[in-house]
């Protein structure tokens, strides 16, 4: 049934637009009447910059309830929270929240919707991966620029110019980023213990990850990627080749490489391509995952747990995360890492928008917001609360007055239930008390190597909503589905056949309209910041 | 006009029960149809819903460019053609045996047995089909155990034709039995008492008193269930085929291929542009056999 909601296809979608709508009309018509009790300082809050500028502490005389809306699910203990922090508010801002979540079920879809039908929401999360800079671009955000210095002073100061830069689209910021600078290369996680002894080399490249499959596979019998395989196989393919996707996902458009960042090309039209399928093939047929993997639910890394698999796509903190929850549930399974990074030795961090919040449209009181948010970021009294939870009940201080300890001393470690939302959209390095990577002890490592290897982000930042092209995108993406994943996975009985079927069905999708849509936006983009 | 408050009053009782039915329509069916105007619009967020710049039969594009659109179509209508023959035959087959079965405590409990499925979500349906079906899975294990070669039922397109049709028709089976149950006992008893004394043994009885006492009923179903024939069942195709591209072929709807399209980049034109034209499709279909039955049969037509 929640699939059903998915059918952007049916009528439903329609229904659920207007259901919101009215829900929207209604609530629409309440703040109104709160704002005509309210004193006109709410009133001009609507329109931006004001008078009020040139004040130095900002009204906080009306009550003011800001609507939040934050990913995925709320913790279990978030009432209590959130009423923690309500008091809090309510005493220095005047101030309440209420706290929403989309949950992880279909929360794009949400996320869509909620900004679409222009419901009442002074703050929401924000991120290049959701969609960030189409939305801006679009205009579903409010532009902040007037509003940061006086309500935010604090995290106005403290973001650094680039990470403005990188929030800021048609020369308007629609975002607070986080400050919490990453690197999230894709690689893979994989059983040294069974490497070790079945005496497999180190793995380095290619061939010694295919050496090791093959070890798994003869020796332990093993389906070494057992489960959902494409992650795995896609993101090995692009960072063995070097590809760089474009302003997000671009589908089957990449730039062929970092150094000529003007090369774009529809990767399956290359000579690469086709000699990476045939390898695939080779692999699907020597057992390395199973022919069913396109219909299989399961991750990979369950299958690991239950000493069924050995390999596992990730990223650098989530593989530090994955490793450490391992140690502590299998102590006798030892896994290590390698970052995808390692083919070019090249990594690039993540924007700044990777995480940010955001203020859409429609926000009632944009500047309570700012103000709220100026708080959780810059006060750790707020900024624990808000991240980690109470103290004593979801986490104590470790003896260093640092980093905190979960469970919370003096509570037993079985049936605890930590407080854990995504509040990345706030999260600020220095004010962090929790270690990246679950505190997997090879991190610091690989953060040292990725530093020094690191090359800023050009790619991401290139402003793309496909309107020219869409009904050609829409028909690609479907391409890639049907004909593009079986034949990355080496399902398919003839290798040179099914490239040129898939092929002929891009071009037929319109695939180069598409092509030459992203190249004129990622050229105009890298004309503007002067990239060769 | 007047005769109409006159009936409103006179049967006042009669239309505040149906009134929760109506509201139903009018907030369900009706005024969500205003979003038939997002079909032909570019939405924008400074326009809000209804400012978006009107583009015409742009939103319509994706689906008739790609050249798609007619295999997708015949294979969405071909499965419902067969679901609903296949379902409403087995369902009206069962209510028969069901009907003549004598044994409360037995009927009953088949009754139950067989609308139990009806519950199951799609979600575990398609759990049930991947583990039924996998390499790994029931079917595969007996083959092998059996000395045979095992079947990659996910890498070939032939069986799951029949497996959609199978799963989709075991789940509606106890429902749509409990509705032909249901008109089976509203037959009076008289005719098959006069039968009996005349001679006629329990197969004459069903030809010629049931099945013809059952053809409104079996022609009304039918005619409800074509308006929907070009909406795909998303869950069921969706669940079983999933991401799995070698299927796509002989399993490809509609209603997946939209999904697949637009999952990516969310627009909400394109979305009511595709439900648009399958709702249109089902509309002028259902037009057109409701006019033909008129003419064959004016009793059975709808209207």
């Amino acid at each position: 049934m929640k699939r059903k909601i998915k059918t952007m296809g049916t009528l439903l979608v329609s229904t659920a637009i207007m259901a919101s709508m009215l829900a929207a009309c209604g609530s629409g018509n309440n703040s109104n009447t709160n704002s005509n009790t309210g004193t006109n300082a709410e009133a001009s809050a609507n329109t931006g910059s004001n008078n009020k500028a040139d004040a130095k502490t900002p009204d906080t005389s009306k009550k003011v309830e800001l609507t939040w809306y934050l990913l995925g699910d709320p913790a279990k203990d978030q009432a209590k929270v959130t009423a923690e922090l309500n008091k809090m508010l309510q005493q220095d801002l005047n101030t309440t929240i209420k706290l929403n979540f989309t949950t992880w079920t279909d929360w794009q879809t949400k996320y869509n919707l909620l900004l679409a039908s222009g419901e009442k929401i002074d703050m929401i999360f924000a991120s290049s991966w959701a969609d960030f800079y189409k939305f801006a671009n679009q205009g579903a955000f409010m532009p902040l620029n007037d509003l940061l210095p006086t309500y935010a002073p604090a995290t106005w100061s403290s973001i650094s110019e680039q990470d403005w830069k990188e929030a800021t689209v048609n020369d308007k910021i629609y975002a607070v980023p986080a400050t919490y600078p990453e690197y999230t290369p894709d690689g893979i996680v994989y059983r040294d213990d069974w490497r070790q002894e079945l005496g497999l080399p180190e793995i380095t490249d290619v061939n010694s990850i295919e050496a090791y499959l093959d070890g798994v596979k003869k020796s332990k019998g093993v389906t070494p990627i057992n489960g959902k395989a494409y992650n795995e196989v896609f993101t090995m393919f692009k960072a063995f080749q070097g590809y760089q996707q474009i302003g997000g996902d671009s589908g089957v458009i990449v730039s062929k490489s970092y150094d000529t960042p003007r090369d774009i090309v529809a990767y399956p039209f290359t000579p690469e391509f086709e000699e990476w399928v045939k390898k695939m093939k080779t692999w699907a047929e020597k057992g390395f995952w199973k022919s069913d993997t396109l219909s299989d639910q399961k991750e990979a890394g369950d299958a690991i747990k239950t000493g069924q698999g050995a390999v596992y796509w990730r990223n650098a903190p989530g593989a530090g995360g994955f490793i450490t929850g391992l140690q502590s549930s299998n102590p006798d399974i030892k896994m290590n890492y390698f970052p995808f990074s390692r083919f070019h030795g090249l990594t690039t961090p993540t924007l700044s928008v990777n995480n940010a919040m955001a203020i859409p449209k429609s926000a009632p009181n944009a500047e309570r917001s700012l103000m709220v948010l100026d708080k959780l970021r810059n006060d750790p009294k707020y900024y624990d609360l808000f991240n980690y939870g109470i103290e004593g009940t979801h986490y104590s201080m470790d003896a260093d007055g640092k980093h905190i300890v979960t469970p919370p001393a003096g509570v037993e470690a079985k049936g605890f239930v930590g407080y854990d939302i995504a509040t990345w959209g706030v999260r600020v390095e220095s004010m962090e008390r929790k270690k990246q990577a679950g505190g997997w002890e090879g991190f610091d490592a690989l953060l040292e190597e990725f530093k020094s290897q690191s090359k800023p982000n050009i790619f991401a930042q290139v402003i793309m909503d496909y309107a020219p092209v869409k009904s050609q995108q829409a028909a690609v993406n479907s391409v890639i589905q049907q004909y593009g994943m079986p034949l990355m996975m080496g399902l398919v009985p003839d290798v040179d056949k099914a490239i040129a079927t898939y092929r002929k069905q891009l071009e037929a999708a319109g695939v180069n309209d598409v092509l030459k849509y992203v190249q004129e936006q990622a050229n105009k983009t890298f004309d503007a910041q002067g990239i060769k | 006009m007047k005769g109409f408050f006159q009936e409103l009053v006179r049967n006042r009782i009669l239309f505040l029960m149906i009134a929760p039915a109506l509201l139903f329509f009018i907030v369900f069916a009706y005024v969500p149809m205003v979003g038939v105007y997002y079909a032909f619009t570019r939405f924008s967020f400074d326009g809000g819903l209804f400012g978006g710049e009107f583009i015409g039969f742009k939103n319509f594009e994706f689906l008739f460019n790609s050249g798609v659109l007619w295999n997708l179509t015949k294979n969405t209508v071909l499965y419902n053609i067969a679901f609903i023959i296949i379902s409403n035959l087995l369902q009206l087959a069962c209510a028969i045996f069901l009907s003549e079965l004598p044994g409360k405590w037995f009927k009953k409990s088949t009754q139950s047995i067989m609308f139990l499925p009806f519950f199951v979500s799609f979600v575990l349906v398609g759990a049930f089909v991947f583990n039924l079906f996998s390499n790994a899975g029931v079917v595969n294990t007996m083959l092998t155990s059996m000395g045979l070669q095992p079947y990659d039922f996910y890498l070939h397109t032939a069986p799951w034709k029949y497996i959609i049709v199978f799963f989709h028709v075991w789940k509606g089976l106890g429902y749509g039995t409990v509705i032909y149950l249901a008109a089976i006992m509203s037959i009076s008893d008289e005719y098959h008492e006069a039968a009996k004394i005349d001679g006629a043994n329990i197969f004459k009885r069903v030809r010629h008193i049931t099945l013809p006492l059952l053809v409104p009923t079996f022609i009304l179903l039918i005619l409800l269930s074509l308006g929907g024939i070009l909406k795909g069942q998303f869950d069921l195709f969706y669940q079983i085929i999933g991401n799995n591209g070698m299927l796509y072929n002989s399993t490809d709807i509609i209603d997946t291929y939209v999904y697949r399209s637009l999952a990516v980049n969310f627009d909400i034109g394109m979305g009511t542009a595709a439900g648009l034209y399958q709702s249109l499709f089902g509309f002028v279909l259902i037009i057109l056999v409701n006019y033909i039955i008129r003419k064959v049969q004016k009793d059975y037509a709808l209207f």
